[in-house]
């Protein structure tokens, strides 16, 4: 199993294709071809997303689970670095 | 409604601080072809829209326009964030550096503040698709300029692909504005308002 790191990027490839297709889409709603892409990629995203929370953090708010047997109850939401935030793990944040 | 995700749409990682590079930059935040007036441009227009599928392509866009804005302020963040005020004095950042430190705040290049006044509604399909056309255009522009100052490849990467991304939303809206043509009469497109005067496009069907 590779780092965050590559399990985000694998993240950011597929959800690529999905926000692309879903343009092309917009003005061809009937394309068969990207409609068999879409649900490909859509089924890939959701199971990335799932491993992706297990793993590290929620991406997104239906994403985070309250029954992590191995976990201390908490809101894991806010758990994992900022988007905006460079270095694996975060920038050092004050904590006050 | 909007959900957020925590990611970026594409990945920026800038190690080296440069704040004449942010100054540069930020015109694609708070500037007349940035992200901010995009986003605000498409996701105001696309309520009139006489046709649901151009209003769906808006929402779409304007919400991807919203991921660049983040992005875009991902890459003065990282330019930024360690600079000393010496480092801002140097780089002629200094003004900003008085008004707003190292915080993030809508401006163009050359320091005007971000207004909607960078955009139209105009309540019209043809006009406004024509302004998202431009204005797509115009994006690409600025993020050629900034290609062809720019050097370090960590920060010409993520510009290199919202580059990429204005020729697509280019294409996306040349197709809508195309179909909404479709559904009105080929001898008249400019004459009347197809949002407004609705009775002629039924007129036609």
């Amino acid at each position: 199993m590779g780092g965050r790191c590559e399990a985000l990027e694998q993240i950011n490839e597929v959800s690529f294709m999905l926000s692309d297709l879903s343009l092309y889409l917009d003005t061809h709603p009937t394309d068969k071809e990207a409609l068999g892409w879409f649900g490909k990629y859509s089924a890939e995203r959701k199971n990335l997303l799932k491993k992706f929370e297990e793993n590290y953090n929620p991406l997104t708010i239906d994403c985070v689970c309250t029954e992590h047997p191995e976990k201390e109850p908490h809101f894991t939401w806010v758990d994992g670095p900022l988007p905006w935030d460079c270095q694996e793990g975060g920038r050092a944040h004050v904590e006050l | 409604m909007w959900n957020y995700e925590k990611r970026l749409q594409f990945p920026v990682k800038i190690t080296k601080t440069c704040p004449k590079s942010a100054q540069l930059i930020i015109s694609q935040f708070g500037g007349p072809d940035g992200e901010l007036a995009a986003s605000m441009r498409y996701l105001s227009q696309r309520y009139t829209m006489p046709c649901k599928k151009t209003a769906g392509l808006l929402t779409d866009i304007g919400t991807e326009e919203l991921a660049h804005m983040e992005m875009i302020c991902a890459i003065i963040y990282q330019l930024t964030k360690d600079m000393k005020p010496e480092d801002a004095k140097t780089a002629g950042f200094d003004a900003y550096y008085i008004d707003h430190t190292s915080g993030l705040w809508p401006q163009a290049a050359g320091g005007i503040p971000f207004n909607a006044c960078e955009f139209q509604s105009k309540g019209d399909a043809i006009t406004d698709l024509f302004e998202d056309l431009a204005a797509e255009q115009k994006a690409r522009t600025t993020y050629d300029n900034i290609l062809r100052i720019i050097d370090d490849p960590e920060i010409r990467e993520p510009i290199k692909f919202l580059r990429a991304r204005e020729i697509v939303h280019f294409q996306r809206f040349g197709e809508a504005l195309e179909q909404i043509k479709d559904s009105l009469d080929s001898k008249n497109y400019y004459y009347f308002n197809p949002e407004f005067d609705k009775q002629m496009m039924q007129a036609k069907q």
